[in-house]
C-alpha cells in the first residue's frame, strides 16, 4: 500500500509542476487575451476598452499574484473561469472530457476488437500469409499520418459517397442513432494508430510467450494446443499489452487534437487548441492540468492492473 | 479533372439509399439550420467579438437602425431620425418594440444603453465615438436626442453595426434582455446554439422561421462539406474553393459579394519604409490578380487604391487604379528614395489563417522581384495582434472591413492618428489622409462629401498609409429553397444577420 | 541482417534525393508561376504545379531536405543529451537521477501537440522552434534507455571489476557502458527520426511547423487539403511521400531492433511439411522386451542462416523399467536436444531427420502430435532444468499442477485440486493447502522443483525424463531432490532418463551412464564400470577433471566445437591429448567394447589404462 500511496504523492506533485509551468510559460507567451477577444475577426478595437477588459480580467495585477490566486483556487478545486466568456473552467472541462473519453474508448474498443485476435493469429503463423499482410497493413497504417487519413475519410464517404456525415456532433440523448453516425469516423482514425501499435504488440509478445520455458512445460504436461495458447501464452502476452494501450490511451487524451479538429467533434482538445489561440489562461492551464491529472492517473490504474495480472508485481 | 470520378461516386452513392438515409439529419420547414464559422466567444451585446457572434447577436438584439439588402440604413427601433438644425441628431422611436419580457422599448432604455456604451469602466466596440456624445435627451419616452461635441455626419451608421444592442435597463449585468427577432432557447456549449422566434417582435409577420439552429463549423471544408450533404441548410463564410461546388450543385446557391479586403501595412517608425516612396513603391510592385487567384481561387478581385467599392459616389476609375501593377516604376521609386539594389526586410503574417499565409507567399515573391528580400514571419494570430499594436515589424499583411460602406468607415484603417492598431499601419505620416477623412466626417453636404473623400483618395495614394491588393468575396451558401435572405453589399455582409428575419423555405 | 537491406536502400535513396537536391536539374521549389495553378503535368514538372504554381516535384524533393533535416536534427540532439542524462543518472544515483531521470516524467506528463503548441507559440514557428520542440519531446525515451542500460550494465561483473580497479567514472562510462548502450540508442535514435518525420509534418499542417515558402511535407498536405477537390492528385503526392517514408524508416527500425536484440533474431522457422512417416511403415523392430525407452540412430537438423546443422547425430541407448540412465556431458553436447526430440518438443526449427524412439508398443518421433500430447505428461513426463522459468509465474502452483491432471484425467476441477494437494504432499512440501496457493516467485528454489516433479508424477509417467532438474539449485537442496527422485522410482518403478553434466550426480542416481560428446554418444555401460574404467580420453578427462562435478571441466582445453564447426572424424581429437592425424580422417563408429559397453575412439584399446582412480 505504501507505494501506491508514494506513486499518488509523486503524481500530485507531478501535475502541480506541469500546472505550474504552463502558468509561467503562457504568461510569457506573447499576446494579450483583452486585445485580442476584443479583435475577434481583425476588428480594431479601441485601446480604452482593451485597458479596461485588462483590468477587469486581473490581468494588470502582478504575475505572484495571479499565480497566488491561482493556487488558492486550486487548493479549493476551482480552476478558474474562462477570461473570455466567464465561464467556469470545470464546468467546460466536464462538458467536453466524456466527449473525449467517449472518442478514445470507442476507437479504443475497436482497436482491441481487431488488433488482438489478429495479432495473436499473426505469431502463431509467423511467416504465414495472413501474418505478411497483416504485418505489412499494420506498418502502412502507422506510417499514415492521422490528419491524412481522416481529411481522406471525409472526402470518399461523406463529401463523394455521402453515406456518412462530414462531422459535428449530436448528443446521444437527442439522436442516438445520429450520434453513432458522427462517431463512426472519429473513432474509426483514432482505431487506425492505435490497431496498428497494438496488432505489432500483440504479436511481439505472443511470439516472445510462445518462446517462454512455461509454455514448453505446459506442453510437456500434455495441454491441448488451445489449452497451451489461452492459458499460458495469450494470457501471459496480454500483460505488456495492456500496459501499452493503457499509455497509449494516456497520450492520446492530448492527442485527439487533430481528430476532434478534422472532424468536428466538441471534445477537450478544441477548446484547449482554441483557447491557447485565445490566450485563455486560466482555461489553457485548466485543460492541461486536467489532461496531464488524468494522463497520471491512467499510469496508476495501469500499474495497479498490472500488479492485479502479474503476481511477481504484487510482491515487488 | 475530378468531374468523372466524382460523378460516378456519386452515382454509387445513389445505389445504397438505405446506407444513405441514416447519415442524413431530417430538415423540418420551420427550422434553419445554418452553419457558423466560430464559436461565439461570448454574446456580450456591446463588446466586439467577432463576425459569428454577430450574426447571433443581431438577431437576439437590436438597434436603432439596420440596413436593408440595397444597403441603405432602415428604421428598426427607430422609426426615422433627422439632424436638427441646432446639431443635434433626433431619433423617433417605434412605439410597438417590447423587449423579450414584454417590457415597452423606450427613449430611457436607449439612453442607458448608450451610458454603458460610453461609460468610464466600458469595454464597448463603440466606446469612443459615444464618448463624443456630449448629451442625451430624452424629451419625451419616444424620443431621443444626441448632441456630440463636433458635428458628426455618419452618426446614425454608428446604429448600424451588430455591437450596438439596445438592451432593457433593469436587466442584470449578465443577462441583457433584447428586442430582437429570436430568442435564446438552447446551446450545447461549444458546438450548437438554438434560437426560437420572438412571438412580440415589432414587425408583423416576421420572423418568418420558428428556429434557426447554429452549428459551429470552424473548419471551412467541413463546413462546405456539411451544406453539401445536407447536414445543414445554410452556412456563412463559404470556403473559396468550395464556392464553385456550390454554385454548380442544383440543390444549393450561392449569395457572394465583395466586401472584406486585404491590405498590406508599414511600419513608418523606422527603416526604409517610414519613406513613403519606398510604400509607394511597394504598392506598384504586386500584381493583385496573383492574390486573387492563389489566396481566393478567383472569388474576389484586385484592389490597386484605397478601399472604396465600385459603384459607390465616391469610386472614381482613375483613382482605383493609382497603385497599379509597374514593377519598373516601383524599382525607380525604390530607386529615388536611395535603395537601387533594394534591401533585406521581414513580412509579417499569421500562418493561423489561410488568406493571410498566400497572400504573404506572393507579396513575398514580388517584393523580391523588385529587390526588397523578406523573410516571413508567421506567428499565431494572437501573436501576430501584439506584434502589430506594438509596432514590431517592418511590413505585415492584414485583411479587414470597413465599418460601413461609407468612406468614413475607412477611417480606422486610413487614419494612422488613431491609436496604434494589430489593422492599421504603425506611425506611418499621413496627415493630410487624416484630415480629409476629418472633414468629411463632418460635412453633410453630400456632393461636398464626394469632392472632399475624392481628395482624401489622392492624398492616400501620395502618402500611402497603407496598401490595397484585394476585394475578397465573402460568400453564404444555401439550399436552393432558401428565400429571402440577402447577403449586404460590400462591406456590410458581416451584417448580413438580420437579413435571416425574412429567410424561409419556398 | 537481410531484412534490412530493403527498407535500409529505401531510406537511401530518399535522403539521397534529399541531400542531393541542389544538385539535381530541378526548377526553384519556390519560383511562383501563377499562370499555371494547378496544372496538371507539364514539361519540366512531371508531377504537375501547386497552388502557386510550383513544381510539385521539386518541392518534393526539397521538402525531403527539410523534414528529414528537422527530424534528423531534432532526433540527434535528444539522442546526445537524452544519452548524457541517462548515463549521469544512471551512474550516480541519488541526486543525478533525480534531475537527469525523474524529471523527465514531467514532460511525459504533457501531451505531445500542446508541448509544440506552447513552445511554437512562445518562440513562433520555424525549422529552429520545430527542431527544440521534438529533441524535448523525445528526450525521455533516450534517457529512460540509456539509464535502464546503465543500471543493466553496473550490475555486470566486468563493470565491476573495472570500478574495483578505481578507473574514473567519466572513462567507465565511455569504454565500457556506451559501446553496451550504443545498440539501444540507434534503435531509440531510428524511432525517434521516423516518429520525428510525422509529428513535423502533423505540426506544419496545423501551420505551426516550418514557415513558408519552404518546402515542408506537411505543409504541401496543408496547402492541397484546400484544393482537394479541384487537383486530389496535389494531396495524394506529398501524403504518398510521407507515407514511403515513414512506412521505410518504420521497417528499417523493425529489422534494426531484431539485429540488435539478440532475442527476436535468429531463423525464420520454415514451415515446410516434415517427413512424418506413419509407424505403421517402418520395419517392427524387436523391441528389448524389459525396455521403456529405446533410441536408435536419433538424428536431430536445425536449419540455420549458414546451412542446416545437425547438433545431434545418430544417438542411440535404452532405458529399462525402474532404471535410471543417465546422460552426461558439457553444455552443448545435444543432451537436451536429443531428450526435447523424444518428448516431441522440439521447436518449429528442428526436425528429426533420422532414427527411430521406442517406447514401448509406440514409436515416438513419427507419431502425430495428438497421439503425441496424449503420451506427453501422461505416461512420459518431463522435469525441466529452471523451475523458475518453467513454471507459468501468473498462475498459482497448485493451478498448474491440477492443470496437468485434467489434461489428461477426466476429473472435476475440485477432484484434481484434491489429487494435487496429495501430489504435493508426496514430494514433500509440508503444508501443501497453504503452498498450492503461493505463486512461483513466493517459492524457493527447491520448493519450486518439487513443485514440478508433483506436476510430472501427476499422472504416473512410465517414463520420467529429468533435465538437468538439481542445476539451478544449491548444494544442499540438489541432495533433497536427489533423494526425493529415488524415493519415488522405488516407491513407482518409473524409468528415469537423467541429464546432467555433474559425475557427482551420475554417481549418486544413475545406474547406467550415456557419456554425449558434440552431438554424439562417445561412450557408454553402467556407471560402476565407467567411472572405473572409462575407455573414451573425453570420459577420462571428465573424471579426472572434475573431483566434485560441480563446474565445467576447466581440465579439458578449449571448448565444445558449435555444431556447424564439427570435425570431420572424431570430434574429441582437437581436444584430446592423444589425438593421432589418425583419428581425423574419417567419421568414427560406436565401437561395443562389451556387453553393454560400448565407446567410439579408434584407439580405445591402445589407451585402456585401467589404474587411475575413480571419484567417490
Amino acid at each position: 500500500m505504501a507505494w501506491i500511496l508514494r506513486r499518488i504523492g509523486v503524481s500530485l506533485i507531478l501535475a502541480w509542476l506541469v500546472a505550474s509551468i504552463v502558468f509561467m510559460t503562457l504568461h510569457l507567451v506573447p499576446g494579450d487575451p483583452a486585445e485580442l477577444l476584443l479583435s475577434t475577426g481583425g476588428i480594431m478595437p479601441d485601446p480604452g476598452a482593451v485597458a479596461e477588459l485588462r483590468d477587469r480580467l486581473g490581468l494588470n495585477d502582478p504575475l505572484l499574484v495571479q499565480y497566488g490566486g491561482f493556487l488558492r483556487g486550486l487548493t479549493r478545486g476551482d480552476l478558474g473561469n474562462s477570461l473570455i466568456d466567464d465561464y467556469p473552467v470545470l464546468a467546460e472541462v466536464a462538458l467536453r472530457l466524456p466527449r473525449t473519453l467517449e472518442l478514445i474508448f470507442a476507437g479504443a474498443i475497436l482497436a482491441i476488437v481487431v488488433a488482438l485476435p489478429a495479432g495473436t493469429y499473426a505469431a502463431l503463423h509467423r511467416g504465414g500469409a495472413f501474418d505478411r499482410v497483416a504485418s505489412g497493413l499494420a506498418a502502412l497504417l502507422l506510417a499514415v499520418p492521422v490528419f491524412v487519413v481522416g481529411t481522406l475519410l471525409i472526402l470518399m464517404l461523406a463529401q463523394w459517397l455521402r453515406v456518412m456525415p462530414a462531422g459535428g456532433y449530436v448528443p446521444f440523448a437527442d439522436n442516438p442513432g445520429r450520434h453513432l453516425a458522427l462517431l463512426a469516423l472519429p473513432a474509426l482514425t483514432i482505431a487506425k494508430g492505435l490497431a496498428a501499435v497494438l496488432f505489432r504488440m500483440t504479436r511481439a509478445s505472443v511470439l516472445d510467450a510462445l518462446s517462454r520455458d512455461h509454455v514448453r512445460t505446459a506442453r510437456a504436461k500434455g495441454l491441448t494446443p488451445r489449452g497451451v495458447l489461452v492459458r499460458h501464452v495469450v494470457r501471459n502476452a496480454l500483460i505488456p499489452v495492456l500496459t501499452v494501450l493503457g499509455l497509449h490511451m494516456g497520450t492520446l487524451l492530448g492527442g485527439t487534437v487533430l481528430v476532434e479538429y478534422v472532424f468536428n467533434w466538441p471534445g477537450l482538445s478544441t477548446p484547449l487548441l482554441r483557447a491557447v489561440e485565445a490566450r485563455d489562461y486560466p482555461m489553457v492551464v485548466g485543460i492541461v492540468l486536467t489532461i496531464s491529472g488524468l494522463f497520471l492517473l491512467i499510469n496508476l490504474i495501469m500499474d495497479l492492473l498490472y500488479a492485479a495480472l502479474d503476481p511477481r508485481i504484487r510482491a515487488a | 479533372m475530378t468531374t468523372l470520378p466524382r460523378r460516378s461516386l456519386l452515382l454509387a452513392g445513389a445505389t445504397l439509399p438505405l446506407l444513405r438515409r441514416p447519415a442524413r439529419a431530417q430538415s423540418t420547414p420551420d427550422t434553419l439550420r445554418f452553419g457558423l464559422s466560430a464559436w461565439p466567444p461570448n454574446l456580450q451585446p456591446w463588446a466586439s467579438t467577432g463576425a459569428s457572434a454577430g450574426t447571433v447577436k443581431l438577431l437576439i438584439h437590436r438597434s436603432l437602425v439596420s440596413y436593408d439588402s440595397q444597403g441603405e440604413l432602415r428604421g428598426e427601433l427607430a422609426e426615422s431620425w433627422s439632424h436638427e438644425d441646432d446639431g443635434a441628431w433626433v431619433f423617433r422611436l417605434r412605439r410597438n418594440a417590447v423587449f423579450h419580457n414584454g417590457e415597452p422599448v423606450t427613449a430611457d432604455d436607449i439612453k442607458w444603453t448608450l451610458e454603458q456604451i460610453a461609460g468610464e469602466r466600458s469595454t464597448a466596440y463603440m466606446r469612443a465615438q459615444f464618448q463624443r456624445v456630449e448629451r442625451i435627451e430624452t424629451p419625451d419616452a419616444h424620443t431621443l436626442r444626441l448632441v456630440t461635441k463636433e458635428p458628426v455626419a455618419t452618426l446614425p451608421h454608428w446604429f448600424g453595426g451588430y455591437n450596438m444592442a439596445m438592451v432593457w435597463r433593469k436587466s442584470a449585468p449578465n443577462e441583457p434582455v433584447g428586442a430582437g427577432p429570436y430568442r435564446l432557447t438552447g446551446q450545447e456549449r461549444g458546438s450548437s446554439l438554438e434560437l426560437t422566434a420572438f412571438d412580440r417582435f415589432y414587425k408583423p409577420g416576421l420572423p418568418r422561421l420558428k428556429r434557426i439552429r447554429f452549428v459551429v463549423y470552424a473548419d471551412e471544408n467541413l463546413r462546405a462539406a456539411a451544406l453539401q450533404s445536407g447536414d445543414v441548410d445554410m452556412i456563412e463564410y463559404v470556403p473559396w474553393q468550395s464556392m464553385a461546388a456550390v454554385e454548380s450543385d442544383p440543390a444549393l446557391k450561392l449569395d457572394a459579394v465583395d466586401g472584406p479586403f486585404m491590405d498590406v501595412l508599414f511600419n513608418g517608425t523606422r527603416g526604409p519604409f517610414a519613406d513613403a516612396r519606398v510604400r509607394r513603391a511597394v504598392a506598384h510592385a504586386i500584381r493583385r490578380e496573383d492574390i486573387v487567384k492563389t489566396a481566393f481561387f478567383g472569388r474576389g478581385s484586385p484592389l490597386e487604391g484605397v478601399p472604396i467599392p465600385r459603384g459607390t459616389p465616391w469610386y472614381d476609375e482613375q483613382l482605383a487604379h493609382g497603385w497599379n501593377y509597374d514593377p519598373a516604376r516601383a524599382k525607380a521609386l525604390l530607386a529615388e528614395a536611395g535603395h537601387p539594389d533594394g534591401f533585406q526586410t521581414t513580412l509579417l503574417a499569421t500562418a493561423q489563417f489561410g488568406m493571410h499565409k498566400d497572400t504573404a507567399e506572393v507579396v513575398q515573391q514580388h517584393l523580391a522581384a523588385i529587390g526588397i528580400q523578406c523573410e516571413l514571419r508567421l506567428p499565431d494570430w494572437s501573436t501576430r495582434v501584439s506584434l502589430g499594436t506594438r509596432g514590431q515589424y517592418e511590413i505585415a499583411i492584414h485583411g479587414t472591413t470597413a465599418e460601413n460602406n461609407d468612406p468614413d468607415g475607412l477611417s480606422s484603417v486610413l487614419d494612422t492618428t488613431l491609436s496604434p492598431s494589430h489593422g492599421r499601419s504603425f506611425g506611418v505620416q499621413a496627415p493630410r489622409t487624416a484630415a480629409l477623412l476629418a472633414q468629411g466626417r463632418a460635412e453633410f453636404d453630400p456632393q461636398k462629401r464626394v469632392a472632399t473623400y475624392k481628395d482624401m483618395q489622392r492624398a492616400a495614394l501620395e502618402e500611402v498609409p497603407m496598401v490595397g491588393l484585394a476585394w475578397r468575396s465573402q460568400g453564404y451558401g444555401m439550399k436552393r429553397n432558401v428565400q429571402g435572405f440577402a447577403n449586404l453589399p460590400g462591406a456590410l455582409t458581416t451584417l448580413s444577420g438580420t437579413q435571416l428575419e425574412t429567410a424561409a423555405f419556398a | 541482417m537481410k531484412r534490412l537491406i530493403v527498407p535500409g536502400t529505401l531510406v537511401g535513396l530518399i535522403l539521397l534525393a534529399a541531400l542531393a537536391a541542389p544538385l539535381l536539374p530541378l526548377t526553384d521549389p519556390i519560383r511562383q508561376d501563377i499562370m499555371h495553378r494547378l496544372a496538371g503535368p507539364l514539361p519540366g514538372s512531371p508531377l504537375g504545379r501547386d497552388e502557386f504554381g510550383r513544381d510539385v516535384l521539386s518541392r518534393l524533393i526539397w521538402g525531403a531536405r527539410t523534414s528529414l533535416g528537422v527530424a534528423f536534427a531534432s532526433a540527434l540532439i535528444a539522442g546526445i543529451f537524452g544519452t548524457l542524462l541517462g548515463l549521469i543518472g544512471g551512474w550516480f544515483r541519488g541526486l543525478g537521477e533525480l534531475l537527469a531521470v525523474r524529471s523527465m516524467d514531467v514532460i511525459l506528463c504533457f501531451p505531445p501537440v500542446l508541448l509544440a503548441l506552447l513552445v511554437v507559440t512562445l518562440m513562433g514557428p520555424g525549422a529552429g522552434t520545430l527542431i527544440l520542440v521534438l529533441s524535448v519531446l523525445y528526450l525521455p525515451g533516450f534517457v529512460r534507455v540509456t539509464y535502464a542500460e546503465v543500471l543493466s550494465a553496473r550490475s555486470h561483473d566486468y563493470v565491476e571489476a573495472v570500478r574495483a580497479l578505481g578507473a574514473p567514472a567519466p572513462r567507465i562510462l565511455l569504454r565500457t557502458v556506451l559501446p553496451n548502450v550504443a545498440g539501444p540508442v540507434l534503435v531509440q535514435l531510428s524511432l525517434a527520426v521516423a516518429s520525428a518525420v510525422v509529428l513535423e509534418s502533423g505540426l506544419s499542417f496545423l501551420g505551426l511547423g516550418v514557415v513558408p515558402p519552404a518546402p515542408s511535407w506537411g505543409l504541401m498536405i496543408r496547402g492541397a487539403r484546400a484544393t482537394m477537390d479541384q487537383a486530389p492528385m496535389l494531396l495524394f503526392w506529398p501524403c504518398a511521400v510521407l507515407t514511403l517514408t515513414i512506412l521505410a524508416m518504420n521497417l528499417l527500425c523493425d529489422a534494426l531492433r531484431d539485429a540488435v536484440d539478440p532475442r527476436t533474431s535468429g531463423p525464420r522457422p520454415r514451415l515446410r511439411a516434415v517427413d512424418r512417416l506413419l509407424p505403421g511403415l517402418l520395419p517392427r523392430r524387436d523391441a528389448t522386451p524389459e525396455s521403456v525407452l529405446d533410441v536408435q540412430g536419433l538424428t536431430v537438423e536445425i536449419d540455420t542462416p549458414r546451412g542446416p546443422i545437425r547438433p545431434v547425430q545418430e544417438v542411440s541407448f535404452n532405458v529399462r523399467a525402474g532404471e535410471t540412465v543417465a546422460i552426461v556431458g558439457e553444455s552443448g553436447s545435444g543432451k537436451s536436444v536429443s531428450t526435447t526430440a523424444l518428448m516431441g518438443l522440439l521447436p518449429p526449427v528442428a526436425r528429426v531427420v533420422n532414427g527411430e524412439a521406442w517406447f514401448g508398443e509406440t514409436e515416438l518421433l513419427r507419431l502425430p502430435e495428438p497421439e503425441m500430447r496424449k503420451l506427453r505428461g501422461g505416461r512420459m513426463a518431463m522435469v525441466f532444468q529452471d523451475p523458475m522459468s518453467s513454471l507459468n509465474p501468473v498462475y498459482r502452483t497448485g493451478a498448474q499442477v491440477a492443470e496437468a491432471i485434467q489434461a489428461h484425467q477426466r476429473v472435476s476441477a475440485e477432484a484434481a485440486w484434491k489429487q494435487a494437494e496429495g501430489l504435493f504432499r508426496r514430494v514433500g512440501i509440508a503444508d501443501p493447502e497453504r503452498r498450492m496457493r503461493a505463486y512461483p516467485h513466493e517459492m524457493s528454489g527447491g520448493m519450486r522443483q518439487r513443485v514440478m516433479i508433483a506436476m510430472a508424477l501427476a499422472n504416473r509417467p512410465h517414463l520420467l525424463i529429468c533435465d538437468e532438474p538439481t542445476t539451478a539449485l544449491d548444494v544442499t537442496v540438489q541432495a533433497q531432490i536427489l533423494d526425493l527422485l529415488a524415493e519415488l522410482q522405488r516407491e513407482t518403478g518409473t524409468a528415469i532418463v537423467f541429464i546432467t553434466h555433474s559425475l557427482g550426480v551420475v554417481a549418486e542416481i544413475a545406474q547406467r551412464v550415456v557419456v554425449m560428446y558434440a552431438g554424439q554418444v562417445v561412450e557408454q555401460g553402467s556407471v560402476a564400470e565407467v567411472f572405473h574404467d572409462p575407455l573414451h580420453p573425453y570420459t577420462r578427462a571428465l573424471l579426472a577433471a572434475v573431483p566434485e562435478g560441480e563446474t565445467q571441466p576447466s581440465g579439458i582445453p578449449g571448448v565444445v566445437p558449435p555444431p556447424h564447426a564439427f570435425p570431420e572424424g572424431c570430434r574429441f581429437a582437437p581436444r584430446c591429448a592423444h589425438a593421432i592425424p589418425a583419428c581425423s580422417a574419417a567419421p568414427l563408429a560406436l565401437d561395443m567394447a562389451a556387453p553393454g559397453r560400448a565407446v567410439r575412439c579408434i584407439r580405445w584399446t591402445e589407451l585402456a589404462h585401467p589404474k587411475e582412480e575413480v571419484p567417490a
